[in-house]
């Protein structure tokens, strides 16, 4: 039977670990990305750190704040 | 080409134009279609026909981001572009292109299909569930 304190930091590190792989998850899907996709199909992703991605997300980062000063119509 | 013919064609092409209320009234159903949408905006060609908010605003910042993705000299039909703070999706359907401003984790090929729809339903006269089914009345 392992000792007391044993059990409490195997618990603690395995909740360490559960929070440490949510991070990671996290960091993961919020990454910004740019994605074009032609007429023919093919579609190409634009990374933030490239020139038509760094564009695309300014733009796209202008189109948000319009988005979020709605007025009534 | 028989003038019957041509006399169709020049129907088509001279068909319908959209007009701003219009295009309002269809931002409207795809706004209704798609609950998390913020805002967006209808273009033809580089005029707004229709916006959630100043017009302007929407039409140099829809060119600017089109433009972007025009760069490598290829017309884009799509383009989707994901923040931390939301989501960006800009298509064209022939003249028309939709611009829709969502939250995050929205699903994009739903999104994609509302709005093609929508421009579709417009260029043809407006939101389907206005037009009267054939035979009504």
């Amino acid at each position: 039977m392992p000792k007391p304190h044993r059990v409490v930091l195997d618990r603690v590190s395995g909740y360490a670990d559960e929070a440490a792989a949510f991070m990671r998850r996290r960091r993961h899907v919020r990454r910004p990305f740019a994605r074009v996709y032609r007429a023919n199909g093919s579609s190409v992703d634009h990374g933030a750190e490239s020139e038509t991605g760094t564009a695309l997300l300014a733009a796209a980062g202008r189109l948000l704040e319009l988005a979020a000063t709605k007025v009534e119509r | 080409m028989s003038q019957e013919t041509r006399a169709s064609d020049t129907a088509g092409i001279l068909a319908h134009v959209p007009d701003r209320q219009l295009a309002a009234h269809s931002l409207d159903h795809l706004m209704e279609l798609s609950p998390e949408m913020r805002g967006g905006a209808i273009l033809e060609a580089d005029a707004v026909l229709a916006a959630t908010g100043d017009e302007p605003g929407w039409g140099d910042s829809a060119a600017a981001l089109l433009a972007a993705a025009d760069a490598d000299g290829e017309s884009a039909e799509q383009v989707h572009v994901a923040t931390e703070a939301g989501e960006v999706f800009v298509l064209r359907e022939g003249s028309l292109t939709a611009v829709a401003v969502t939250e995050r984790f929205v699903l994009a090929s739903l999104m994609a299909f509302d709005m093609r729809a929508t421009l579709r339903d417009l260029a043809a006269g407006g939101p389907a569930t206005d037009r009267a089914a054939p035979g009504a009345n």
